[in-house]
């Protein structure tokens, strides 16, 4: 490893006010060519206007930025990536309808495209930085891995002396994870500097150099890993110890009194079958019933079936065949309005798409659901509307300057936990289903959304999640049943032991019992 | 700072709207017309009288009418772009049903109010096709406005040159391709009592509408819903807002406003139908409702400034013969610049 020791980047009292936020207050780090630095941080941290600060985004509004030997005051991204740092967001802005070497030439050739010349280009950096990167292929039907591994290319390209990654582990696959740090790792012996930003404690063991956490804005950790304690780093990061989730979360178990009198089940799937435009079957005949209190983790990899499942259950998705209950009515067909009026809580799986609408209000969102609660004829008691969310955000810990801010300005735990708040709050509350409710979420965030997923269940609500992680599914559900290319292939108690009968499953090793 | 930032969202714009004026007067003078003529021919034909301005109210009156109804179809993020189409159906409705004998005989009223309903219901139905269109069969509904449009229109000629329509009894060969006028029961009352101004009772509809369509857009609920449809259609479903439903009562509404106004055109000053009755009110109702970047205040001062424009120009056109197109290109000119005007603004305001 070749690591000079200048700093290549340094930042001295750094802050950043947004109206009455302080969003960032008087941090100063520096950051080493050749390394990899983690900032850790949770939702709302302050992490993303860091970024900002650095890429030229946002202009800081106290402290000083030094880059490569000068003053760095980039007034724009574009002039940030001019001088040598690029930046991978977290939502990617490629094309999909073009093809890779399209879309990295978008914005950087001139006049006569010479494709071929151009695609060897990308299938070198690629290869240099140890993966593949087909130039042809085109870009929406690549994974979301080899997409961000466009992105990655596609910085890489400027030849940028500072590389940051804002998030980029939270929209992989687990599988995936250990690919993207290891090119962070390449980009950073080729003697470059790279920030990654994260809120996942195992990823930053494995490939950082050095690591900062920051909390409400204020840098309260920098340490070197090799120094670093795993404990105090999360201790930093939420500003108290936090229980390991299985302990914290397998408590209750006892707790729970399933009661045995409600006969009826809270949510039951009869051979729900869902065909896609093209005729392919996309949920096979499923079949599942939950009884009140109880949570039924549903694992399997993504894209075999719980997308399809959860838009049918939101009332979203008409099935081909089958039919599904809430509380005992059959709501098949009955559209989204009727799953709400029957009970039926429904946390979908992706957040800006379907939970909420991101350039309204939080406390139109809470209540969008809701709305005619709050309206006389005709009109909408803002007054009172606001009041209640106020009152629901504090009970559910939504943390945001008032009820009127954009839904968009809050971080994506405490989005998730908004959406929680008027899932959880339907009355009556029958069933609940959350498709991967804690996708990009902290630490802390994770933990609120499996305590009120619990407190749920303990008012006899029955639960259905979904979620692609494994561990998750263990420490929160009661039982494990698998979705493999559509078809539930088992069903496993919830417990350790049965990690790796549940991973078979779900990587289609054993079909309906038998070793394919 | 604020003050700063108001002070600067007023001036662009007005700098803007004086600049192109300057713009147009330079255009006249190019084209070998004596602008200080041209200058007096648009006062005079905008604000010269009491007929003018009346006249150039009402103009403003319909310009409006076509902009509310945009803003509330854009609220639900639909583009509604078949304003003259939908003036067209609502003025062939109200031309029918004033020309109907039975109803010129109601009391109370009912002669007008019964062909003003006519004009909304069918220009309701007009916007409704399209909204029907687009949540069925996903149709864009600028394609399906603009389309129908020129299918109510082209319906208008119909009409007109038809006797089984509406066309006049053709007693000679000189008979023009024109309806009946409407009985005098029909038509729109006088707001001034004076046979000098044409303002009529249109103004005072269209006051009360952009207060209702201001109170729909900010205090109500169902304003709230269309905002959510229009911002995340998937979101609102979710929440259980009936989504097809909204989309078609959006642009519904928008095309009944369209409906009302070619009804009170129609009734107001027209009389009878005549091919071209529309005029292109819908396309700078369309404009105006652009421009006002979904402020009722926005559609009516627009409203008021095309209205009076069109006015001068028409008079600059017949007093000082400068071409209707060059007020057409100084009226393109005032749109370019306004509009650019409110993107200029936003820069500075929003930078950093």
């Amino acid at each position: 490893m070749s690591q000079p020791t200048g700093s290549l980047l340094s930042l001295k009292n750094l802050g950043k006010r947004f109206g009455s936020l302080q969003a960032l207050e008087g941090v100063s780090l520096d950051v080493r060519a050749g390394t990899v630095q983690c900032l850790l941080g949770e939702n709302g941290a302050g992490k993303s206007t860091l970024c900002n600060l650095i890429f030229g985004v946002y202009e800081p509004s106290a402290g000083d930025m030094a880059f490569d030997g000068a003053a760095w005051a980039p007034e724009s991204p574009a002039v940030a990536l001019e001088k040598g740092i690029a930046m991978v967001h977290q939502h990617f802005s490629l094309v999909p309808r073009m093809t890779v070497v399209e879309n990295l030439m978008l914005g950087q050739v001139r006049g006569v495209l010479k494709r071929h010349e151009f695609g060897a280009r990308i299938r070198d950096i690629a290869e240099s930085f140890g993966f593949s990167l087909d130039p042809d292929a085109v870009v929406g039907e690549l994974s979301v891995g080899e997409r961000q591994r466009a992105e990655i290319v596609k910085c890489l390209m400027r030849d940028p002396k500072l590389l940051v990654l804002d998030e980029p582990t939270a929209v992989l696959p687990p599988g995936e994870i250990g690919a993207l740090l290891d090119i962070c790792r390449r980009v950073a012996d080729s003697g470059r500097a790279v920030i990654l930003v994260t809120h996942k404690l195992a990823e930053i063991a494995k490939v950082a150099d050095r690591v900062v956490v920051l909390r409400t804005g204020r840098l309260v950790a920098d340490e070197s890993m090799a120094e670093a304690d795993m404990g105090a780093l999360v201790h930093a990061m939420v500003g108290r110890e936090l229980r390991p989730l299985d302990v914290a979360l397998a408590e209750t178990d006892e707790d729970v009194e399933t009661p045995e009198a409600a006969r009826g089940f809270a949510l039951v799937c009869d051979g729900l079958t869902v065909h896609d435009r093209h005729g392919a079957v996309r949920l096979d005949n499923f079949t599942l019933e939950i009884r009140p209190g109880e949570i039924v983790g549903l694992a399997g990899v993504e894209g075999n079936g719980q997308s399809e499942l959860g838009m049918v259950l939101a009332g979203l998705l008409r099935p081909t065949e089958g039919h599904f209950y809430i509380g005992g009515s059959d709501l098949t067909h009955a559209g989204a309005a009727a799953v709400t009026a029957a009970g039926g809580g429904i946390v979908p799986e992706d957040r800006h798409a379907v939970a909420c609408v991101t350039g309204m209000s939080v406390a139109e969102n809470v209540f969008l659901n809701k709305l005619e609660r709050f309206t006389r004829f005709g009109l909408l008691q803002r007054g009172a509307m606001n009041a209640a969310a106020q009152k629901q955000m504090k009970e559910f810990d939504v943390r945001a300057t008032g009820p009127e801010v954009a839904f968009s300005g809050l971080s994506g735990g405490n989005q998730q936990k908004a959406v929680l708040a008027r899932e959880l709050t339907l009355d009556p509350l029958v069933a609940l289903v959350a498709a991967q409710p804690t996708r990009g979420l902290d630490v802390s965030a994770v933990e609120a959304v499996y305590r009120q997923i619990r407190a749920a269940a303990r008012r006899g609500v029955g639960v259905l999640l979904i979620s692609s992680e494994l561990d998750e599914l263990l420490a929160v559900a009661d039982r494990v049943a698998v979705l493999y290319r559509g078809r539930l292939v088992g069903e496993r108690p919830a417990e350790m032991s049965e990690r790796g009968a549940i991973g078979a499953l779900m990587s289609g090793q054993i079909v309906s019992g038998q070793v394919a | 700072m604020t003050d700063r930032r108001r002070l600067l969202g007023m001036a662009v714009p007005f700098i803007a709207v004086v600049g192109s004026m300057i713009a147009g007067l330079l255009l006249i003078a190019l084209s070998g017309k004596d602008v200080p003529d041209a200058i007096e021919a648009f006062m005079d034909g905008a604000f010269g009288s009491a007929f003018a301005i009346g006249a150039s109210i009402n103009r403003a009156v319909a310009l409006s009418l076509v902009g509310l109804g945009f803003i509330l179809a854009f609220r639900a993020n639909l583009t509604n772009v078949g304003g003259e189409g939908q003036i067209a159906v609502g003025g062939i409705a109200a031309t029918a049903l004033g020309l109907w004998p039975p109803i010129a005989g109601l009391p109370l009223g009912l002669a007008v109010i019964i062909p003003l309903l006519g004009g909304i219901l069918a220009g309701a139905f007009w916007g409704g096709i399209a909204g029907f269109m687009k949540v069925r069969f996903g149709t864009n509904e600028v394609i399906s406005t603009l389309l129908l449009g020129f299918v109510a229109l082209l319906s208008v000629y119909w009409c007109v040159q038809s006797t089984a329509l509406l066309r006049q009894p053709q007693t000679s060969s000189a008979t023009l391709p024109e309806s009946l006028p409407i009985a005098d029961a029909a038509k729109l009352p006088s707001l001034t009592g004076n046979s000098e101004s044409p303002l009529h009772i249109g103004l005072v509809i269209c006051l009360l509408l952009a207060i209702a369509t201001a109170i729909v857009l900010q205090r109500s609920t169902f304003g709230l819903r269309l905002r959510a449809i229009g911002l995340n259609e998937l979101a609102a479903r979710r929440a259980g807002m009936p989504g097809g439903i909204l989309l078609v009562a959006a642009l519904a509404m928008a095309g009944a406003f369209g409906g009302l106004a070619g009804a009170i055109m129609l009734q107001g000053e027209q009389y009878y139908l005549k091919a071209g009755f529309s005029s292109g009110y819908g396309f700078d109702g369309l404009v105006v409702g652009l421009l006002s970047r979904g402020s009722t205040v926005g559609v009516l001062a627009g409203a008021l400034f095309f209205g009076f424009l069109r006015s001068g120009g028409i008079s600059m056109e017949i007093m000082a013969q400068v071409p209707a197109a060059l007020t057409l290109v100084i009226q393109g000119l005032i749109v370019i610049a306004v509009a650019g005007s409110v993107i200029l603004v936003e820069k500075l305001q929003g930078g950093r």
